[in-house]
């Protein structure tokens, strides 16, 4: 990749430097405006990875090396890598082809099915969504009451083996949605709700005994009410989301909660900030819900939530669209939301959610050193072209088929 | 009376009497028991016309016909004569929608899906166009139904079967009880029809704009048949023996009445387009169509709206409907414009009249109200000689009420329909009402105190305590009983009867009877009438009933008054021309009378609105070459794989509040365009985004016109869950369909051509016919290369030219060949994987073409994304690295290119339309954000006017939501309610 200026040699501006523990893997991005995730930005900052880990960043050099790789990134912007919530990539293939579809599981209970084992490390849209700085995704079930079990896949990887970020990190559970209270409306939803309260009070008391008669569906429930895995409830209205954070709460206060798409978030957001329930914020690229709400309702959410201090992540659902998550960012942080705490929605709070913190989420020593370096501000389409991508310390090859076949018409054309 | 004239009665007389008996006609089981039917009626209020009330006047009444009417009127001594006892006695009403009586036959009854018609025989081959229909041949009496007409005071209905698009011929009955024979005053006596296939399960039409075309088309057809003589049709032979009669047009909405008013001007009908109640919405441009209008009284229940997130699901406009549905008569009558009133929507005779008081309380004069019920039915239905007034000669059809009928208290008692009575409500003729002093020797001193109600009586007891009184009235006889004391179980029971009657006021003067009291013992029982009771008048508190205002359009963010244009002086913008100065910094850019007049620096600011541009971007307002706003119920007619005689043009949605939304974006223009399930959709319509302008005024004047084909997975319903059976199933079909297509439709303009009378009129060939003319342009849905080419190839072996690719996801595979073939791409930025034909699609498309010469677009399908198309082009910037100007030009001026607008707008130069847009940075970031849009110089967005209607909607919602939970408070009845959200097409909907 002629982008990429290597210098293998030993690095002149740093050769008067003296002192230093050399080290062949050492990778040294330079001179660029480090985005690290957390809400701070170091201007013309450096950050050093060996190994595949983050060993310095800051606004200079705290150690010295004879050997390093030098990236220059003047003008430009190092973020961590993007970490997509809440999609059906890697199980999804094509919409229109029911073949290719692996996310909707027959039943009504599957907690025991996990999304891993279907995710395709060998899809053909994994590669456009890492084009545009997504390193980590959070392929889920879809359907049923309960969908099953979620993973967090790295969007690179020989298989799904080797993709694994944390397997099987939640549970995901659709609350009944009301369309309004008419009575037979309510009935329904009353259905939903005592299905839910039978199912979670079976699975209570299998996660209690010390050698309960196999059942695959309860036993995967296990880890859910102790907080070890989230349980990912999906609710979009106001009375849904009230509802289901009050029977949770009430029933089972350990279960670690974590409202997925919550678009009216902003009128219950005490009930959500009281219980410290966090959340992720379904599509914002959206129409308004109704007629009488404000025309950027949407857009407007998460600078709402911020500023009511509720903690949440921004997704992209679907699977082609998850290449556009940094947008979700960038129109938040236009309606609002400062660019930082937007940057933050896709890295380091999405990290926290799924307990991966430690690893990924942001540019910290100590971190793996999946970064993005992207030519300008990667929050904004018209300037978010990827220069560099780093996994685990490596440089990955940004040439998906799109750009192949880009590059095969040009060339057919003779246009460059 | 001399004795001439009583001579000629005599006669009359008898010759009717000889007629009635001749006229029956059926065998007669014993002796025939033909009765005198001459009546007077004498001492009665007769309001004779809507204008005029004959106070104690006398009718005469012959046969059924009118003899006489008047304050003078000598009553012949054969007449019977009945005291109308100061009452009131009006005209019967006409309701001109109804289907009274009319049944439809099981052997009409669709049998499932189909491609052709259910209707065996010589007959229309759509099952919606039941012109060989006519009503009277399945009229019966309806004894329910009957009670039901004749309490709200209708003695005629116009009857038609209520099912289908054209339903043949309405009968006009009467309502009352008799053999059918004599019920039918016309049998045939209008057509009737409406934009609703009804039962029909033939395919086609499937969307609002098919069935508009099956009118035009029918239409069409009817005339054709009539020069032709090689078939017969048994539709056709009747429509042209109903043809000439005034035609009832049943309509959902506003909009709707401009669509049936738009037909009706094409082919010279005036219709009595009978609408829902909502006309005042779009009063302006109903009045301008010049139509008679039939009227509902169907004013929506109260909502249910205590709690708040629930009462989100109803819309302002259906908030504001609530509120204003009364005024909707007065309303209509206020703009001079004819109109009737219908009881058809109103559940019952209670609910019709209740809400006749309620719409003359709102505005409507009495006087037209009658008028609409009576004079104008009859006018339109040339029967104005027989009914509508109690006039001498006319029908003898009459109601009789207690009250003057406006009165909140009146009551219809009797209706008489040709001379022959119906005792509706049971009264006496001798009330009971008022105070009576009570002897009764266990109650000394008491007053029984009798109210008159609807249901009935209602009395209570006063003296030692005040105590309710059960009391009934059956033929003479009074029951009372009440408790012996308040908090005893015991009671009195009192049975009585009247003993004096006051024959002037009609008041029972005393009342007489026995008292069985709860120890076994009798008593003597009497009450006489002191004092007359006034029940407490209940005061309306709130005097003035303040109601809201008509919004444009009648939804969230529409305007009191429609936005007007300005004369603008934006100052110190940095401008983006699209024209060879291309970006500018620090210009002002004049607008006046609708269009750019100057660009340049330091321009007068004298006459102009001064907007404060410096720091902000002027843009000329983006334009969406595929959108599927704004449309009427169904973008897709997809039940034949060539629909190109259906029009989006002709079911505009002006009320969409995605146009709003879209202009929030900065979009002046889209091509609303037909989906995409068949080869050959329909015709779309290019608008301005209006806001607040009804759909005539939306459409871009003098704009050419533009149709939908469509290729691939869609057209051949690839996607579908069941293969359907209709063609085509594969590319190779797709292009068969197309050959077809054009060859008959180069065979039928020679055909038009050499034999114009001859050849039927197909509104199908035409719109093909106008594309190899050059008249109107293709925009063809389209993703592989295979068939990018193939139509190519159709349309240079067939003498035209493809106009534009559109979604064009692999375009970039045969660029050059579309530029040879000169045909435009308007694609989406980064759409793919959703369907197996996406997966070559690239991000880079656009620009590859671009580079290539083809003039490109990027654009929506998509309301949400409608208003983001800046960012859709910032894409292009990114992912192909193009300047910035020709990533906006993909936006705006290269889509009015490909629409054929670019000479009135797309770029920002003197003359052209103000079509502008200002934005807060580079409208490419992600950061812009409108700040006002402009359409021809009116500004239609404005960031600040959108948080003043914000707030102002806010509170309007919450005063009418406050108004609901009083009226349920005082027991109106209420009913849950969700809107019908703003429909969010796409291609494929």
């Amino acid at each position: 990749m002629n982008k990429i200026k290597y210098i293998t040699s030993i690095c002149f501006f740093l050769l008067f430097l003296t002192g230093m523990n050399a080290q062949q893997s050492t990778t040294i991005i330079m001179n660029g405006t480090i985005h690290v995730g957390n809400g701070e930005v170091i201007e013309n900052g450096v950050l050093v990875m060996e190994q595949g880990k983050i060993v310095q960043v800051g606004k200079t050099l705290s150690s010295l090396y004879k050997t390093a790789k030098v990236i220059d990134a003047k003008g430009k912007h190092v973020y961590p890598g993007l970490i997509a919530m809440n999609n059906i990539m890697g199980l999804n293939e094509i919409d229109a082809v029911r073949a290719t579809h692996d996310y909707n599981e027959d039943g009504s209970m599957n907690p025991n099915v996990r999304s891993m084992i279907a995710y395709n490390t060998d899809s053909k849209i994994l590669p456009t969504a890492l084009f545009n700085g997504v390193l980590f995704t959070q392929p889920i079930p879809l359907g049923g009451t309960i969908s099953g079990s979620s993973s967090l896949m790295k969007t690179k990887g020989w298989n799904w083996d080797d993709a694994v970020m944390k397997a099987d990190e939640g549970i995901h559970l659709n609350w009944p949605f009301v369309e309004n209270n008419k009575p037979e409306e309510e009935n329904r939803g009353e259905k939903g709700i005592a299905e839910i309260n039978n199912f979670f009070a079976e699975a209570f008391q299998y996660s209690m005994q010390s050698k309960p008669i196999f059942n695959a569906r309860l036993s995967a429930m296990t880890g859910i009410f102790s907080g070890e895995k989230n349980l990912y409830v999906h609710a979009n209205d106001a009375r849904s989301i009230v509802r289901a954070i009050t029977f949770f709460k009430q029933k089972y206060p350990a279960i670690k909660l974590i409202l997925v798409g919550a678009q009216e978030a902003y009128l219950v957001s005490d009930i959500i900030k009281s219980n410290n329930v966090q959340v992720v914020l379904g599509n914002i690229h959206r129409l308004p819900a109704h007629n009488a709400d404000g025309i950027d309702q949407p857009y407007q959410t998460p600078g709402q939530l911020a500023k009511l201090g509720v903690t949440f992540a921004l997704s992209q659902e679907g699977s082609w669209e998850v290449r556009n998550l940094a947008y979700l960012a960038g129109t938040a942080a236009a309606y609002g939301l400062n660019k930082e705490e937007a940057l933050k929605a896709i890295t380091l709070t999405p990290a926290k959610i799924m307990g991966v913190d430690q690893q990924i989420g942001s540019l910290e020593i100590g971190k793996d050193a999946s970064i993005i370096i992207s030519e300008g501000d990667l929050l904004d389409m018209k300037s978010s072209s990827i220069y560099m991508i780093f996994l685990n310390g490596e440089t990955l090859d940004l040439k998906n088929e799109q750009v192949l076949l880009y590059e095969k018409y040009l060339k057919k054309y003779k246009i460059d | 009376m001399n004795y001439k004239k009583a001579v000629l009665i005599l006669f009359l007389f008898f010759q009717s009497l000889f007629g009635a008996i001749a006229q029956t006609g059926f065998p007669l089981n014993g002796p025939p028991d033909v009765r005198p039917n001459y009546i007077a009626i004498s001492n009665v209020n007769i309001q004779v016309d809507p204008k005029t009330m004959i106070k104690g006047a006398t009718i005469l009444i012959l046969n059924g016909i009118i003899e006489l009417v008047g304050t003078n009127v000598l009553v012949p001594k054969e007449a019977r004569i009945i005291d109308g006892r100061g009452k009131y006695l009006y005209p019967s009403f006409i309701d001109l929608y109804s289907n009274y009586g009319i049944t439809i036959p099981s052997s009409l009854k669709p049998k499932g899906n189909q491609y052709s018609n259910n209707l065996k025989g010589a007959y229309a081959w759509n099952d919606a166009v039941r012109l060989n229909i006519n009503a009277i041949d399945y009229f019966q009496y309806d004894d329910k139904r009957s009670k039901q007409y004749l309490s709200s005071g209708f003695g005629s209905t116009l009857s038609a079967l209520q099912d289908g698009i054209f339903r043949g011929s309405a009968a006009l009955v009467l309502t009352s009880k008799s053999q059918e024979q004599k019920l039918v005053i016309k049998a045939k006596a209008a057509c009737e029809m409406s934009f609703n296939k009804g039962t029909s399960k033939q395919d086609y039409p499937s969307s609002a704009m098919g069935v508009v075309a099956l009118v035009r088309q029918t239409y069409l057809d009817a005339n054709w048949y009539n020069t032709q003589k090689v078939e017969t049709n048994l539709s056709f032979e009747n429509y042209n023996e109903i043809k000439s009669l005034p035609t009832v047009f049943e309509v959902e909405n506003k909009l709707a009445v401009l669509r049936a008013g738009k037909i009706g001007k094409e082919f010279g009908i005036s219709y009595l387009i009978k609408g829902n109640g909502d006309e005042y919405q779009r009063l302006n441009e109903i009045a301008a169509l010049g139509m008679p209008l039939i009227l509902p009284l169907n004013f929506p229940k109260v909502y249910e709206v205590e709690e708040p997130f629930d009462a989100m699901n109803v819309s302002l406009g259906d908030l504001k409907h609530w509120e204003m549905a009364p005024s909707n008569a007065g309303m209509v009558a206020s703009k001079k414009i004819p109109f009737a009133l219908t009881s058809s929507g109103c559940a019952d005779a209670n609910e019709f009249l209740k809400n006749l008081r309620k719409a003359v309380e709102s505005g409507l004069k009495e006087e037209d109200a009658l008028n609409a019920l009576t004079i104008q039915p009859a006018l339109w239905l040339q029967m104005d000689q027989k009914l509508g007034s109690i006039q001498k000669g006319k029908m003898a059809n009459f109601f009789i009420c207690n009250l003057p009928l406006f009165n909140q208290n009146a009551t219809i008692e009797e209706h008489w329909v040709k001379g022959e009575q119906t005792v509706l409500k049971k009264v006496s003729d001798y009330s009971l009402e008022g105070n009576y002093q009570v002897a009764l020797k266990s109650r000394p001193n008491s007053i029984l105190s009798i109210i008159k109600k609807d249901n009935g009586l209602e009395a209570q007891i006063f003296g030692l305590d005040t105590m309710k009184v059960s009391v009934k009235e059956q033929a003479g006889l009074y029951q009372f009983s009440f408790k012996e004391e308040k908090k005893s179980d015991n009671q009195v029971r009192i049975d009585a009867w009247a003993i004096q009657l006051d024959s002037n006021s009609y008041l029972v003067k005393k009342l007489a009877g026995s008292a069985t009291l709860p120890n076994g013992e009798n008593e003597q029982f009497t009450a006489s009438w002191v004092s007359v009771q006034t029940e407490k008048s209940k005061t309306d508190t709130s005097a003035k009933n303040l109601i809201g205002k008509v919004i444009y359009p009648f939804t969230e963010y529409g305007n009191e008054t429609l936005p007007k244009p300005q004369n603008y002086l934006f100052k110190n913008a940095t401008v983006w021309t699209n024209e060879k100065e291309g970006i500018i910094e620090e210009v002002d850019v004049a607008i006046s009378n609708g269009k750019i007049s100057a660009i340049g620096k330091g321009l007068s600011s004298e006459n102009y609105i001064v907007v404060d541009a410096k720091g902000k971007q002027l843009t000329s307002g983006i334009i969406d070459e595929h959108s599927h706003i704004a449309i009427y119920r169904g973008v897709n007619e997809c039940t034949q794989n060539n629909t190109a005689e259906v029009r989006i043009g002709d079911v505009i949605n002006s009320d969409d509040i995605n146009i709003y939304r879209q202009l929030s974006g900065g979009v002046i223009a889209c091509q609303q365009l037909h989906g995409s399930c068949n080869p050959v959709g329909g015709q779309s319509s290019i608008i301005k985004l209006r806001w607040g302008q009804g759909p005539e005024n939306m459409k871009i004047a003098n704009a050419d016109g533009f149709i939908k084909f469509a290729l691939g997975e869609n057209v051949k319903q690839s996607n579908w869950n069941t293969a359907t059976g209709r063609y085509p199933q594969t590319r190779m079909g797709v292009e068969q369909v197309y050959y077809d297509a054009f060859i008959r439709a180069k065979a039928y303009e020679a055909a038009m051509k050499t034999n114009p009378k001859l050849t039927r009129r197909d509104l199908e060939l035409d719109a093909l016919v106008e594309i190899l003319n050059k008249k109107r342009f293709i925009s063809c849905h389209s993703y592989v290369q295979s068939e990018i080419n193939m139509l190519m190839h159709v349309a240079d072996s067939m003498g035209f030219k493809v106009n534009t690719f559109t979604h064009i996801l692999e375009g970039y595979k045969v660029a050059d060949k579309m530029k040879a073939h000169g045909v435009s791409a308007s694609t989406f930025a980064d759409w793919w994987a959703y369907k197996y034909e996406v997966i070559e699609a690239i991000p880079q498309n656009a620009v590859i073409l671009n580079k290539m010469g083809v003039v490109t677009a990027i654009n929506s399908d998509d309301a949400e994304m409608g208003r983001r198309l800046n960012q859709e082009a910032a894409k292009m910037i990114k992912y192909g690295k193009i300047s910035e100007e020709d990533a906006w030009k993909m936006v705006t001026l290269n889509p009015a290119k490909m629409l054929h607008i670019d000479a009135q707008t797309g770029s920002i130069k003197v003359g052209k339309d103000a079509d502008l847009v200002l934005w807060s940075a580079n409208p490419l970031s992600i950061d812009a954000k409108v700040e006002m849009t402009l359409v021809d110089g009116t500004c239609y967005f404005s960031r600040e006017q959108d948080l003043v209607k914000r707030s102002s909607n806010q509170k309007e919602r919450e005063r009418i939501i406050q108004k609901m939970l009083l009226a349920k408070q005082k027991g109106e009845k209420s009913e849950h309610k969700v809107s019908a959200p703003d429909p969010d097409y796409h291609c494929e909907d």
